[in-house]
């Protein structure tokens, strides 16, 4: 249970041919990538991976791949949430059993229920599974079912296991009453930003961030973690402004703008399964100009 | 336009005796909060209950606020209002009466579409003809929203918008709206509206109102001290402390705010009618929460 999660992790694009079956080739040089570009953990398949519109075995086999690819060079763990509990069991199930490091679970999706039910449903996750788990949060997308400071904490009681959240509320006072109560409990214990929203969240106490634009600029959100790892703020300042313009820029309908963005850097990784659209070309032609007026395509490597 | 400082803001509450304002006291807690740090005075914002107040009473607080401040620190006007023309009135009495700026909330009850929001701001920047602070408090005005556009399209129109309040602690909002902003006007202000002053200052944010300065105005005074510094880490438990004010405040309302200023020997009577007679077990509950607040130790007591 010792492992401790900091810096930029990130969670890899799956990769999709152009029959919008899964590219595991492509997908092998995409956690190899990352893995060489500075990732501190990989954590696959988030939202931005399309976790929901794989199915359960395309899940299993690529998270075989990715682990198999990392090889123990970083952490890797594995997000185990899906509609029905039942999968995300199998999941996780197959996740220990694969090798993974940790795994990652959201609120249960769509239906309304009390805390006590969020309560219950990580108690059994954590218990059943002897390995570290991270919760994930994210209020905005679930209708306001999240993380509170007193579940948080009571979850920390009961599970030895829980070593950080995901936090996608993107909110001061949501992120810091978290972190408030969970610090003097567990000082290892990781707040982690959804996406690179360094600047606030180091700040207020927060250890790193999962990254939405890394498959991007690799370079920019690293150099973005170190500015406040060493408290150089104007510098952070300045980066997390150009990343607030990406993130803008690629959560719109994401994560297809992220995909056709690559291409402009020579990653290919294909198309986005519906409902999500793929990329356009007037879209990625968009998305070129803003990549060329920020200084991404002189300044972040091209290619694999 | 004569370039305005935010800085650290405090937000006096309005005393009442007899459901009356209780003008007496009001000089006192003015004299209070420039003792204690204030670097400006917001006059009357909703933790000095401005929705319970008549035109003319807020008007008559404005004016009494400019007088006894006399020049010492400048002085807030907030003219949030749900009709628009009453609005202009009241920055208009703003102006003349010698505020320093103008602040104002998307209008009340409406939810208006992004287009009426422009005009009602722009119209209420016109008549101030002072720096025009929007306040962005999402959760307290049916989730109505001043967005990033509507930001940028009141710069293009108005050379009085001079920055933006911010309550909704939202990052991906701090940050879009400061990045953007300050690229086209680069003395565009971001303001805190919460104690939150870390990760707002970390953002960009170089001015702050703190509305629950009345309870613990050294604690706010520290930590904006040590935020302007980047002191973000020293400044952890200041807050702590600060975010816990916030919450418990923001939980019991400008009434339970009155409790808490009671409860550190500035009483400033009872809110007005339709906020609730705080007696009995919400006091004693208010009284135990603030045992647990670190700073409160060193604060003083009466005016």
């Amino acid at each position: 249970m010792s492992l401790v999660l900091k810096g930029v992790m990130q969670s890899p694009i799956t990769p999709l041919k152009e029959d919008f079956s899964p590219d595991l080739a492509t997908f092998e040089k995409m956690v190899d990538f990352h893995v060489r570009t500075g990732a501190t953990a990989i954590s696959w398949p988030h939202h931005k991976g399309e976790s929901h519109n794989l199915t359960i075995s395309e899940r299993k086999a690529m998270a075989e791949v990715a682990i198999k690819t990392v090889n123990k060079r970083v952490p890797i763990s594995i997000h185990v949430s899906a509609l029905a509990l039942e999968d995300t069991y199998e999941l996780a199930r197959h996740a220990q059993k694969s090798g993974a490091d940790a795994i990652i679970a959201i609120t249960p999706y769509f239906w309304k229920y009390p805390l006590e039910s969020i309560y219950n449903h990580f108690v059994n996750l954590g218990t059943t599974f002897d390995m570290p788990l991270i919760a994930y949060n994210s209020p905005d997308y679930l209708d306001g079912i999240e993380f509170t400071a007193e579940l948080t904490e009571r979850l920390l009681e009961k599970l030895p296991n829980l070593i950080g959240m995901k936090d996608a509320s993107f909110n001061s006072e949501r992120f810091f009453e978290i972190l408030r109560v969970a610090l003097p409990m567990r000082p290892d214990f990781a707040m982690i930003a959804g996406v690179e929203y360094l600047l606030p969240s180091v700040c207020l106490g927060g250890k790193g961030s999962y990254s939405s634009a890394g498959a991007i600029c690799p370079n920019l959100v690293n150099n973005l973690f170190a500015a406040c790892e060493s408290g150089n703020w104007k510098l952070a300042r300045e980066l997390q402004y150009k990343l607030s313009q990406l993130w803008h820029l690629f959560r719109d309908q994401y994560p297809s703008s992220l995909k056709g963005g690559m291409q402009i850097m020579g990653r290919n990784v294909g198309p986005t399964r519906a409902p999500l659209p793929t990329a356009s070309p007037e879209r990625i032609k968009h998305i070129e100009k803003t990549l060329a007026e920020l200084g991404i395509l002189d300044t972040e490597p091209h290619g694999w | 336009m004569t370039k305005f400082h935010f800085g650290l803001v405090h937000a006096p509450l309005t005393p009442f005796v007899n459901g009356k304002i209780d003008f007496e006291t009001f000089d006192k807690a003015i004299d209070f909060h420039i003792a204690q740090g204030a670097e400006g005075l917001a006059i009357p914002t909703h933790a000095g209950e401005s929705v319970s107040l008549p035109v003319a009473e807020r008007k008559a607080l404005l004016e009494r606020a400019i007088t006894k401040a006399a020049g010492r620190v400048p002085v807030i006007a907030n003219v949030s209002e749900a009709g628009t023309g009453i609005a202009v009135d009241l920055a208009q009495h703003a102006k003349a009466a010698g505020a320093a700026a103008v602040m104002a909330s998307v209008p009340y009850y409406w939810t208006p579409p992004d287009s009426m929001l422009i005009e009602h701001f722009a119209a209420i920047a016109e008549a101030a003809s002072l720096p025009t602070y929007l306040y962005n408090s999402p959760h307290e005005m049916n989730n109505v929203k001043i967005k990033t556009p509507v930001v940028m399209a009141l710069i293009t129109k108005s050379s009085h918008i001079a920055g933006l309040i911010d309550v909704s602690m939202d990052w991906q909002f701090m940050i879009e709206v400061i990045a953007d902003a300050s690229r086209v006007k680069p003395d565009f202000q971001l303001v805190a509206g919460t104690e939150y002053m870390i990760s707002a200052h970390a953002t960009g944010a170089t001015g702050f109102l703190a509305p629950t300065a009345i309870v613990a105005p050294q604690l706010m005074k520290k930590l904006y001290e040590h935020v302007c510094k980047e002191k973000y880490k020293e400044a952890h438990d200041l807050q702590v402390d600060a975010a816990f004010l916030y919450r418990l405040f923001d939980k019991h309302g400008a009434a339970g705010l009155k409790v808490g200023a009671k409860l550190m020997a500035r009483d400033c009577g009872q809110a007005r009618p339709p906020l609730p007679i705080m007696d009995g077990v919400v006091v004693d509950e208010i009284a135990h929460e603030l045992t647990k607040v670190k700073a409160l130790a060193t604060e003083k007591r009466g005016w």
